[in-house]
């Protein structure tokens, strides 16, 4: 059976429907049964001008990552769409509108900037919107209808995401978009194809799975829900607003609460003080937002609260660059805020990992009881992916193991001593419970203690309570891939960067380089012993990340001796695979040169 | 010449990337454009016949790699469609509204099929070989040992002729006075070539015109096509090669004197001191026979793209006339003409 693979990017401004674009192909690829990942990029203003790109990659099994270069351009601007000529591949195709309704000068068409391997699709664009829907539009889908005709794609699933895109509206609008999308179709049906652009069958879905398409903000919400989250308190902040977005209309619907606070502190407060009561509880922020939370982190820290807190990251610091993505708050989550509070930090990798780390999230806030960091960032928060959801929910309930400890005559110490660290607990209200809690450093009952030895004893249970999670059942926190055994070059990944050096060394092994990837999940506490383990299977070590001077790279110096590489950017874009190839092959070559000598 | 010039040619053919070479070669700073209504990069059409018996797709018919063109910074522009020229302020328009300058243009935009008038009717049922995509389409259409009805049989369809007959396929040439164009053909010899493409496996049908071409009926041979003195014929293609006409109504209205070509004087430069031509599409000034007149074939259309090119980076070198060169039948019975040869 003919492999998929195959990538679109549809560029345009804002307001000509590229992103909605890219949204109805992707979808409608995903209906059709082929795997889909997908990334868009937006500018920070809000509507009317700015760059918008949906690239959507269709797989038949599903790809790590986008690919570098794109099989087909799909210009809806050709001013935003000529500087991302060169990302289309040799004998790649290019598709616009040869029948503009304004005179440009030279150099102002995109058929200028083809190179000689690309193939020009020209396509009487915005008139055949005029035509068929009384307006320029529905040019998107005018695009959309003329590349499913070339490529041969049916038309049945792109005619039901129109129409349900269109439902809320006047049924003429659905019509004449439809319409739009045939006369295309239609078009790109009779176009001659000079292109080497194939879909073959799609994949057959496992048993036992349904699979869906989402972003990665989509998983968490659906992970959540599925943990059964009670309460979530949250201020928006790109690109986090749309895991509030969508609790908003979901959560009331389960039952549970949600507010919209007036700032971070807010958030996180009311989290830590619903995970006090007792209640599943979370709050979903970006870098800038984290940063002000951090003090009150502190504090779900030394008193024990289970809290779970979301942060998907963006380029910074400050403000920075909240519609770019970056890895730069690792150091910020894993060690943000006074003192020694030490927490969990987990990092997805992909979208179906931020449903079951979101899932998991809160399971382990409870068993351990500390807050627990779930660290995304944009591309993963605002990246489709479809992925294979379980059918039975793989998320534990409500755990109440440590509430049976308080037994009835015996004093309660709410932060007892115990083999696991672990203290019973218990919620506002139970009988026999009654406990003090503070921010200050307290002994067993909860009372202030300054002592030297009781803080030094509650440092350690608070510590080494988290450890266990090293071993929580149900979530992978490391992996590794590729080669087994000794290899010249290993990776280590962390976070949505895992894609994209997956795909460098399934390029790389094609080459015949001796390599593996290991992704850590749980970056607090880090999986210690994997990872030395890891790094004495490899000759040489390389660690790709997008921060400038390699945060996770700084969190591996402290649990390794042996020297490794690091491969830091801060494009505010995903790290390019071909960059990382790059560097694969190098050390490589040095792993070979050294063990020649 | 300094670095400023813009160099641009119109036509993506033999003419317009042989001058596309010697101009990077003379004026290595220059900007160099070639405009083409085509998709494709220079590929040849006398390779064309090669879509019947390989496993081959376009890529396999590029006269230059890719690289070529980004090696020596000739920006192909494809699927453009020039609409009119301006010779007083130098630019030339594009149909989809793109004005572009240049400081010295190039006219090689070859020929397009002639189509007499009383056929016009029929075109939709006509297929030509003109394109990669037209030939790909043929073979598409027609099967194994099918049969091909050629409407006058110039130098292309006589070539395409007898690679089809070679493979298999059946022709039926319908011969008109525009049979072996542009080869000027004497009433004796005409006898001889047509009795030696018979030879070849040519059937051939003298004296007829076309009184209806249509649709086969279902489960019948495509076309049906009707003469006037009552014979009929079934086929699956049916194809004109009545030659060629000079590809060039974009250049109606830009002051350059056109008859049936463009005018070029000897050095192949027009009636505006910036604009030149080469190819099919101008007619050179002949002092020997004091008219203007074309030449074809690949050999006379590189010639002239080199000419041009030199003469537009300063040089002076002038069209030599050739004489006419003649089709012949060789030892194997076989007609031959000298326009098939090329690189």
């Amino acid at each position: 059976m003919k492999e998929t693979d195959i990538q679109l990017m549809f560029c345009g401004s804002a307001g000509d429907g590229t992103i909605a674009v890219g949204d109805i192909f992707k979808r409608a690829m995903a209906k059709a049964g082929y795997k889909v990942i997908a990334f868009d990029i937006y500018p920070p203003e809000i509507r009317g001008f700015g760059k918008c790109i949906s690239r959507v990659r269709v797989t038949s099994r599903q790809a790590y990552s986008l690919k570098q270069e794109s099989d087909v351009l799909v210009s809806l601007n050709d001013s935003y769409a000529i500087p991302h000529v060169p990302e289309v591949r040799d004998f790649g195709s290019v598709i616009y509108d040869n029948a503009p309704i304004t005179s440009m000068a030279e150099g102002e068409h995109i058929s200028g900037h083809l190179l000689p391997g690309q193939l020009p699709y020209g396509l009487r664009i915005r008139e055949i919107s005029d035509q068929t829907t009384g307006g320029s539009k529905s040019k998107n889908i005018v695009a959309l209808g003329y590349l499913a005709g070339l490529f041969g794609i049916k038309p049945e699933p792109f005619h039901l995401i129109i129409r349900d895109k269109f439902k809320k509206k006047d049924p003429s609008i659905a019509e004449s978009n439809l319409l739009a999308f045939d006369t295309a179709y239609t078009e790109g049906a009779s176009t001659f194809r000079l292109d080497f652009i194939e879909l073959g069958a799609p994949e057959r879905q496992e048993i036992g799975s349904k699979v869906q398409m989402m972003t990665g903000n989509a998983a968490v919400v659906r992970g959540c829900l599925d943990a059964g989250l009670d309460c979530f308190f949250g201020y928006p902040i790109t690109p986090a607003t749309s895991i509030m977005e969508r609790l908003a209309t979901e959560l009331p619907r389960r039952g549970g609460r949600l507010l919209q606070t007036e700032d971070e502190i807010s958030a996180i407060a009311a989290t830590i003080g619903a995970g006090y009561a007792g209640v599943r509880s979370a709050t979903a922020t970006s870098g800038p937002g984290l940063a002000l939370m951090v003090e009150m982190l502190g504090l779900g820290v030394i008193s024990e609260v289970p809290s779970v807190i979301f942060c998907s990251q963006r380029g910074g610091p400050s403000t920075g660059m909240p519609t770019k993505t970056e890895q730069s708050d690792l150091h910020l989550a894993v060690y943000g805020g006074a003192g020694d509070a030490q927490r969990i930090v987990l990092a997805p990798t992909n979208v179906e990992g931020a449903y079951r780390c979101a899932g998991k999230a809160f399971e382990m806030a409870e068993k351990y009881q500390t807050p627990v960091i779930v660290l995304l960032d944009l591309y993963l928060s605002n990246r489709y992916e479809t992925v294979l959801l379980p059918r039975q929910n793989p998320f534990e309930g409500e755990s109440s193991k440590h509430r049976s400890r308080v037994e009835r005559g015996i004093p309660y110490s709410r932060f007892a001593f115990t083999e696991d660290h672990v203290s019973p607990r218990t919620i506002p209200g139970e009988e026999g419970g009654i406990h003090v809690i503070t921010g200050l450093e307290h002994n067993e009952m909860g009372r202030p203690n300054d002592q030297s030895d009781m803080h030094n004893r509650m440092s350690e249970k608070r510590h080494k309570k988290l450890l266990a999670a090293l071993d929580h059942p149900g979530i992978t926190i490391h992996k590794r891939f590729g080669d087994t055994g000794s290899v010249d070059v290993g990776i280590l990944g962390w976070g949505s960067t895992v894609g994209e050096i997956l795909e460098a060394m399934l390029m790389a092994q094609a080459e015949g380089i001796s390599c593996s990837v290991m992704k850590v999940v749980m970056l607090s506490p880090l999986p210690v012993e994997p990872i030395q383990h890891f790094f004495s299977d490899c000759r040489e070590v390389l660690i790709p990340e997008l921060n400038y001077e390699g945060q996770f790279a700084n969190l591996v110096a402290s649990a390794v001796s042996k020297p490794f590489t690091r491969f830091n950017r801060v494009p505010g874009v995903p790290m390019q695979v071909a960059d990382i190839l790059d560097q694969i092959r190098r050390l490589a070559e040095r792993a070979k040169s050294s063990s020649a000598a | 010449m300094g670095s400023t010039q813009h160099y641009v040619i119109i036509g993506n053919g033999v003419a317009g990337n042989e001058a596309a070479y010697h101009l990077r070669q003379r004026d290595p700073e220059s900007r160099i454009t070639i405009i083409t209504a085509g998709r494709l990069l220079f590929y040849s059409r006398y390779e064309l016949p090669r879509v019947f018996h390989e496993n081959c797709d376009w890529r396999d018919f590029l006269v230059h790699p890719v690289e070529y063109y980004a090696n020596n910074r000739i920006n192909v522009r494809r699927n453009s469609f020039v609409t009119h020229v301006d010779a007083h302020r130098k630019t030339l328009s594009l149909a989809h509204k793109e004005e572009i300058q240049y400081s010295q243009l190039l006219v090689a935009s070859g020929g397009a099929s002639y189509l007499p008038a009383e056929l016009d009717e029929f075109a939709p049922l006509l297929n030509h070989f003109n394109l990669y995509s037209a030939a790909c389409k043929v073979r598409d259409i027609l099967p194994k040992q099918g049969k091909v009805v050629m409407l006058g049989g110039d130098v292309l369809g006589l070539d395409l002729a007898r690679n089809l007959v070679n493979d298999g396929y059946k022709v039926v040439l319908v011969a008109t006075e525009h049979t072996f164009w542009p080869h000027r053909v004497e009433s004796d010899e005409r006898a001889l070539f047509l009795g030696a493409l018979r030879d070849m496996g040519v059937e051939v049908i003298e004296g007829v015109k076309i009184e209806l071409i249509e649709q086969g009926a279902a489960g019948m041979s495509a076309r049906h096509i009707l003469f006037d003195d009552g014979r009929e014929i079934f086929a699956d293609v049916v194809m004109p090669f009545l030659g060629l006409l000079p590809a060039a109504d974009f250049m109606m209205g830009s002051g350059v004197d056109f008859e049936r070509g463009l005018l070029v004087s000897t050095n192949l430069r027009t009636t505006d001191q910036n604009i030149w031509a080469a190819g099919d599409v101008c007619q050179i000034w002949s002092p020997e026979e004091n008219q203007y007149r074309f030449y074809y074939g690949w050999k006379n259309v590189k010639k002239m793209g080199e000419i041009a090119a030199k003469n537009m980076t300063g040089e002076d070198i002038h069209w030599e006339t050739a004489t006419d060169q003649k089709l012949y039948i060789d030892k194997n019975r076989q007609l031959v003409s000298p326009y098939w040869e090329h690189d």
